[in-house]
């Protein structure tokens, strides 16, 4: 009960905080929207009068005018234009939240359809693909540093681990795949130097899935250097304040074998924590990662994003900002929800 | 209060980090200061204009590189002084003549990118004539027809090709037309017989004797030149567009600096005061403040700065106004929990219990133990906006007339550098960024290691 009223009262509140959060990109990004909005009912209303020409013949070139014209205002009004300011703030935001973003200006998604939210919708799993590959790698490699650099506190190992933190904090992982791939990709050719796939893509599924983890070793690749230190670096210092509280030392009174107490008694004390930097990495890995596309022309948003930032395509780059701020905010509530479950206290309503 | 800044700063100074970071950063701050007085204030007009850096080499290796074993030849400027040698009369007309002869010596076996005679006189002239010597014997006369002042001509130039092509046959045999740069080039350079295009390079003793023919008297106020452009330049070479990268590594430094000390400080203020009151006030306020605070650390920082440089362009002031605005939540957070930990400690519940007034508890308590803390944050923050401006910068998303190392490697990456194997423009701009925040790290790392302990566990 305890628990069920704890995640009830988490998805109020980040409910409240996406609500607030868009309003925040909207009124920063308004002049933007709006006309984005209007470019994109002309743009439809261009398709609408296409079709009434190919298709009804005996329609004059007035009715026809009319009929479009009527098209452009019902599209409009959709979005609130001549309406009250607070009414189209609200159905403004409605069709935000909803991921009706309208149209691009150039780029289209594979299918054809230039809808924003499907050319975000076509970009986005590789984005997750990438990401979230790279940060499993990160948390179990990580975590698995860190404890042997706790577990060994002093040593070699724990005071490499702090240098490598260091690095964390001002290596730009884009600058780090340009290295790699001028090194690795053109220097040597060991590993492709761009893309997602290779043209074109073998038939074979086995081959497939061989061509896909040889172009996502190289991202991978500069994603884990960049963040693997200051992630090591967390986990030492919570297995640390950890080991040494009173309880792991009964533990250790009661001649619990080390691996037992490692698991059962330390990992299981600081899991709540480790989730939720975990969780923290993955978001962060998502909206900090778009250079990384761009350098590895990994298809994703980041890369979408340059793509259109070159293009000009405010209503993608737009679409993105929206699409990314619900992720980050999905993100993070999972984070507090998973917290709950791990953390003892909570689940029992205390 | 007075003792924890005296003994953090003798810990910090002790601390072998600490230490390292504070020379580092003195030594980056006198590069600071050297680069705002020597880069010119206009060099963001300069640097964005292709025009201004033609005879530069192009995609030029630094000039150290021979020591690591790579082949580069040198850019060696030769400064041709003229002067007047005779009268000539033929029939009714009568001509002036105008000589000068440099020599310059080259001992490298790598042939050099391109050559650029650039003639400066006042008055007509009606052709020049560049008489060129190779260490071995005399190589060709390349004749400039209707030589203008202030004009390049480079190898590429037909008045060169026309030469050199005949100079080709006369070698080899062979007639060659539509002659490449590396050929005309490898015709100056290689040695004279059979293989002169493919043969080695001549190395000695190459004379240019420039002879400028007009109808009137000219006039020299200053020299002309007779560059050889090389396949290397400056400690750190240049890009597509011949700009040498150190200066734009010097001329990026103060604004990353800049940038990333305003928004690190304005964000940690208002961070800690944010964060530290949300924790010290407890209770419903507290649950507003840090529901606030998600608000904020779920807005997408990079991609929200893009849309906003689509409605405005922005100056430096307001980009790093902006970045403080998007990264505060962090150190709100930070600064929740350390108030949070000085509020259960027992001077605060006998504060309370004495009847003090809360905001004196607040700035006699909290205060002086969230400054050291906003400190330390703000000496770590100010890598992580030195990394945001340069991202943004390789996103084409900066203030206008900046040169920032993210706008270089940009360029870089838009230039396919990697491929043609201009790691120099890769290297350095990023190298630089790594050189510059390293310092605040370390100092950060320090600091916090030192302060953290204190706040905490403060009796």
């Amino acid at each position: 009960m305890g628990y069920l009223y704890f995640v009830a009262k988490r998805t109020v509140s980040y409910f409240a905080a996406l609500i607030a959060t868009i309003s925040i990109v909207y009124i920063g990004t308004y002049p933007e929207i709006q006309k984005v909005i209007i470019s994109s009912s002309n743009f439809l209303a261009g398709q609408y009068q296409q079709t009434l020409l190919r298709t009804s013949k005996g329609l004059t070139a007035a009715q026809i005018h009319t009929l479009v014209a009527g098209f452009k205002s019902n599209y409009l009004s959709a979005f609130g234009f001549n309406q009250p300011l607070p009414v189209k703030f609200g159905l403004q935001l409605y069709n935000l939240m909803t991921f009706h973003f309208g149209t691009s200006f150039f780029i289209n998604a594979p299918n054809g359809s230039n809808q924003v939210s499907s050319v975000i919708a076509a970009y986005l799993p590789n984005t997750i693909l990438l990401f979230t590959t790279g940060t499993v790698l990160l948390i179990v490699l990580g975590t698995i540093i860190g404890l042997f650099a706790a577990k060994s506190a002093g040593g070699i190992l724990d005071k490499i681990v702090p240098f490598v933190a260091v690095i964390h904090s001002s290596l730009p992982t884009w600058w780090v795949g340009f290295l790699l791939i001028a090194g690795l990709a053109y220097g040597v050719s060991l590993f492709p130097t761009s893309g997602m796939m290779s043209i074109p893509p073998p038939g074979n599924p086995l081959s497939y899935v061989g061509s896909l983890l040889d172009h996502m070793t190289l991202p991978l690749v500069a994603f884990l250097i960049v963040n693997i230190g200051g992630f090591t670096y967390v986990i030492r210092s919570l297995v640390v304040s950890t080991i040494g509280e009173d309880f792991v030392i009964t533990a250790k009174a009661r001649g619990f074998s080390e691996s037992r107490i490692i698991f059962r008694h330390v990992l299981r004390t600081a899991s709540p924590a480790i989730a939720t930097q975990s969780i923290l990495a993955v978001t962060g890995s998502f909206a900090g990662g778009l250079t990384t596309e761009i350098v590895f022309n990994w298809p994703g948003v980041g890369l979408l994003t340059y793509e259109s930032i070159l293009a000009n395509d405010v209503p993608i780059i737009l679409g993105i900002t929206f699409v990314l701020t619900v992720v980050l905010l999905v993100g993070l509530y999972i984070g507090d929800v998973v917290y709950g479950l791990l953390d003892p206290r909570i689940k029992s309503g205390g | 209060m007075d003792s924890i800044w005296k003994s953090t700063t003798r810990q910090f100074l002790r601390s072998k980090s600490g230490f390292a970071g504070l020379v580092m950063m003195i030594v980056i701050l006198l590069f600071t200061v050297y680069s705002a007085a020597e880069v010119p204030q206009n060099i963001a007009f300069k640097w964005n204009n292709p025009q201004s850096w033609t005879g530069n080499p192009v995609g030029a290796a630094p000039v150290w590189v021979g020591v690591i074993g790579l082949h580069v030849s040198p850019s060696i400027p030769v400064s041709l002084k003229m002067w007047q040698e005779s009268n000539v009369s033929a029939g009714a007309a009568r001509f002036y003549e105008y000589n000068s002869n440099s020599s310059f010596s080259w001992s490298s076996s790598t042939t050099p990118q391109d050559v650029s005679f650039l003639p400066t006189f006042r008055g007509n002239a009606i052709s020049a004539t560049i008489a060129w010597t190779k260490p071995g014997a005399k190589a060709v006369d390349i004749q400039v027809s209707q030589v203008q002042s202030g004009n390049q001509y480079d190898a590429n130039s037909p008045d060169f090709k026309n030469a050199i092509s005949q100079y080709i046959l006369a070698q080899t045999g062979q007639y060659s037309s539509g002659l490449t740069k590396s050929q005309v080039m490898s015709a100056l350079f290689d040695q004279n017989g059979k293989g002169l295009l493919s043969g080695p390079v001549d190395t000695g003793d190459f004379t240019v004797e420039v002879q400028l023919l007009s109808t009137s008297p000219l006039n020299f106020t200053s020299n002309s030149s007779f560059n050889v452009i090389g396949t290397s330049y400056g400690p750190m070479g240049t890009d597509y567009y011949g700009r040498p990268i150190d200066l734009g590594i010097l001329a990026g430094l103060p604004n990353a600096l800049e940038l990333g000390i305003l928004t690190s400080v304005v964000a940690v203020v208002g961070g800690v005061i944010f964060g530290g009151l949300a924790g010290y006030f407890g209770g419903r306020k507290d649950g507003i403040m840090q529901w606030t605070t998600i608000v904020f650390l779920a807005l997408p920082a990079l991609n929200f700065l893009v849309v906003i440089s689509y409605s405005s362009s922005l100056t430096l002031l307001e980009e790093g106004l902006l970045i403080s605005f998007l990264s505060w939540p962090f150190y709100a957070i930070i600064a929740r929990t350390v108030a949070l930990s000085i509020k259960s400690q027992t001077y605060i519940e006998a504060d309370r219990a004495m009847g003090i007034p809360a905001y004196r508890t607040f700035f006699s308590h909290f205060m002086p133990r969230l400054a050291p803390v906003s400190i330390a944050y703000t000496v770590l923050g100010i890598p992580a906006g030195i990394l945001l401006v340069e991202t943004l910068g390789f996103l084409g998303i900066q203030p206008p007339n900046l040169i920032t190392w993210g706008t270089i490697l940009d360029s870089a990456f838009f230039n396919e550098a990697a491929l043609y194997g201009w790691w120099w423009w890769v290297l350095f701009p990023g190298l630089m960024i790594v050189i510059a925040t390293i310092p605040f790290v370390l100092m950060g790392f320090a600091l916090d290691k030192i302060i953290a302990p204190r706040v905490t566990n403060f009796d």
